[in-house]
């Protein structure tokens, strides 16, 4: 509803009435605390050192910038660990929100509920230096290729529909796996979303090299919430405050450097 | 009490008991959503088909994987498990190293959960960079492993039925002046392996389950297929139709067993049973 934003009652069906703190404290897991779910372990750049309460990584400092946005000091946010695949189970959450780089689709849309985006993301190709995809990455190279991916990202979909290999994709349970499929060779090439393999490439495996990224597809991160929870209406005016002062910009800049060229290939 | 009321009384007080715990089910407050979650008919056919292009695959095609895994791992088991067992009742001096090694093995393959050994040899012998070891499927490893862990526990129970056997048996057999080698082969094998096709049945019908770890190598089994769906479109549908499939499965497997052991008890008590 247009014009809607700027009115500090939003009376649209199952909307909030006041996103001020003391008007959501009702619809919070537990009174006077922002609980905030992700997985175990929470890898870089979206963390640091595992714990989500340092406030560094983009993810982490999203959340506090989220926090921050409703009304709660950082003393006030409280982190809790949620596998990825217990975050969707049906019946009530243990938080308030997940934030755990979810891809946002219609399909997952009926079973919870979604924030707006706060990561337009791409994903991008992560191989060893001197193997032959390093070099040769045209659309019709990359066919021939064993990927790996990590399950419940949304990389497998992309693997299937853009590039269309030949052979079935590896699909393994945690990156962790994924990255030692790639050392020792049992992969060509992981695929993640761009900042995952930026710091794969960089940080984690020594001779990797991060071949290129692939053009956008609209795919985008979401905060998760339990089906219908009122709080994601004032949780969206919250990011939509921060994309528009350039909050979010700067995190990105800060943790996600993607502003560094990285060349863009094609499926 | 007569046979007819007694017979009416459990079946209503059977009725009766699972008519109160699918009430339960039925008006539980989350039984919608569980209901959709678990059991909604358009995922669990979703799943069954499989989607590459939207991220998920059939979790029906990714059986065949777990089927053909089970088949060679029980072929390979069933001859490995037999050669420790034979080994572990040798008697003498010489089978010394061997019977002690086996004797460790088991021990070992019976201790380590199947996940573990699983893990070490889908990512620890790729890791190795050796010529042909390191360079096999994930699917491959996996019977590798399963082959590892269960003839541990295949050979005890090889080692169960050739106890079994009457020592009146193998004496009869020396008596007639058959070398130990001959009267393990022709007369305490068969007998034995009579005795003990429930457990091996058993144990198969366990085998056929566990080839659902070999998924966190990365191949993509039934189970595998089924997360994945699960956690590409956010509902539990897909692991219902992967364990439907595994009933079908093993169900049969199952009733074979029962039908193999009333077969034998009927044989050897030909005189007894009415």
């Amino acid at each position: 509803m247009a014009g809607c934003s700027s009115i500090a009652k939003n009376t649209t069906a199952g909307g909030k009435s006041s996103c001020s703190h003391s008007g959501l404290q009702a619809d919070l897991y537990q009174r006077g605390v922002l609980t905030v779910a992700t997985d175990k372990p929470a890898y870089p750049p979206w963390f640091e050192n595992n714990n989500p309460a340092n406030g560094k990584g983009y993810e982490s400092a999203v959340a506090y910038a989220v926090a921050s946005q409703l009304g709660f000091k950082r003393s006030q946010v409280r982190w809790t660990y949620e596998p990825f695949n217990d975050s969707y189970a049906p019946g009530p959450k243990k938080f308030d929100f997940d934030i755990n780089e979810v891809s946002v689709t219609p399909q997952r849309a009926q079973a919870v509920s979604f924030s707006i985006s706060y990561y337009a993301d791409q994903q991008a190709l992560v191989a060893l230096k001197g193997t032959p995809i390093v070099t040769k990455h045209t659309p019709a190279d990359l066919k021939g290729y064993v990927f790996g991916d990590q399950v419940g990202t949304t990389s497998l979909a992309f693997i299937n529909a853009s590039i269309q290999p030949t052979h079935t994709p590896k699909v393994f349970e945690t990156l962790n796996d994924a990255k030692q499929a790639l050392q020792t060779h049992q992969i060509a090439a992981l695929v993640a979303d761009t900042p995952t393999a930026q710091y794969i490439s960089s940080s984690e495996i020594p001779h990797s090299v991060m071949v290129g990224q692939f053009p956008s597809t609209g795919a985008h991160f979401g905060l998760l919430f339990h089906k219908g929870d009122p709080l994601v209406t004032c949780v969206n005016k919250a990011l939509t405050t921060l994309t528009s002062n350039g909050t979010l910009h700067k995190l990105a800049e800060k943790y996600l450097q993607i502003y560094l060229s990285v060349p863009v290939i094609k499926p | 009490m007569s046979r007819r009321r007694a017979v009416a009384l459990s079946a209503a007080s059977t009725i009766i008991v699972l008519a109160a715990l699918a009430a339960l089910f039925w008006a539980a407050p989350g039984s919608p959503q569980v209901r959709h979650t678990f059991f909604s008919p358009h995922d669990m056919w979703q799943a069954l088909l499989g989607n590459p292009r939207k991220g998920y695959y059939s979790v029906g095609s990714a059986l065949w994987l777990n089927i053909r895994m089970f088949v060679c791992a029980e072929v390979l088991i069933l001859i490995f498990a037999l050669v420790l067992a034979v080994v572990r009742q040798s008697t003498g001096p010489v089978m010394f190293p061997l019977r002690a090694l086996a004797t460790v093995y088991v021990d070992l393959f019976r201790g380590v959960p199947l996940i573990l050994v699983i893990f070490a040899i889908g990512f620890g012998l790729p890791a190795l960079s050796l010529t042909f070891v390191s360079t096999q499927s994930a699917a491959v490893y996996g019977v590798a492993a399963l082959v590892l862990s269960y003839s541990a526990y295949v050979c005890e129970v090889y080692r169960a039925g050739l106890n079994s056997v009457h020592q009146s048996q193998v004496a009869a057999a020396r008596s007639l002046g058959l070398s130990q080698w001959t009267a393990l082969r022709h007369v305490l094998l068969p007998q034995a392996i009579r005795t003990i096709i429930p457990p091996l049945l058993n144990d198969f019908i366990s085998l056929q389950k566990d080839t659902a770890l070999v998924g966190i190598l990365g191949a993509i089994e039934a189970n595998k297929a089924a997360e994945i769906y699960s956690d590409t479109v956010f509902n539990y549908s897909s692991y219902t139709v992967a364990a439907i499939l595994f009933l079908i499965l093993t169900i049969p497997l199952a009733r074979f067993t029962d039908h193999l052991i009333a077969r034998d008890r009927r044989r050897r008590l030909a005189g007894v049973l009415p």
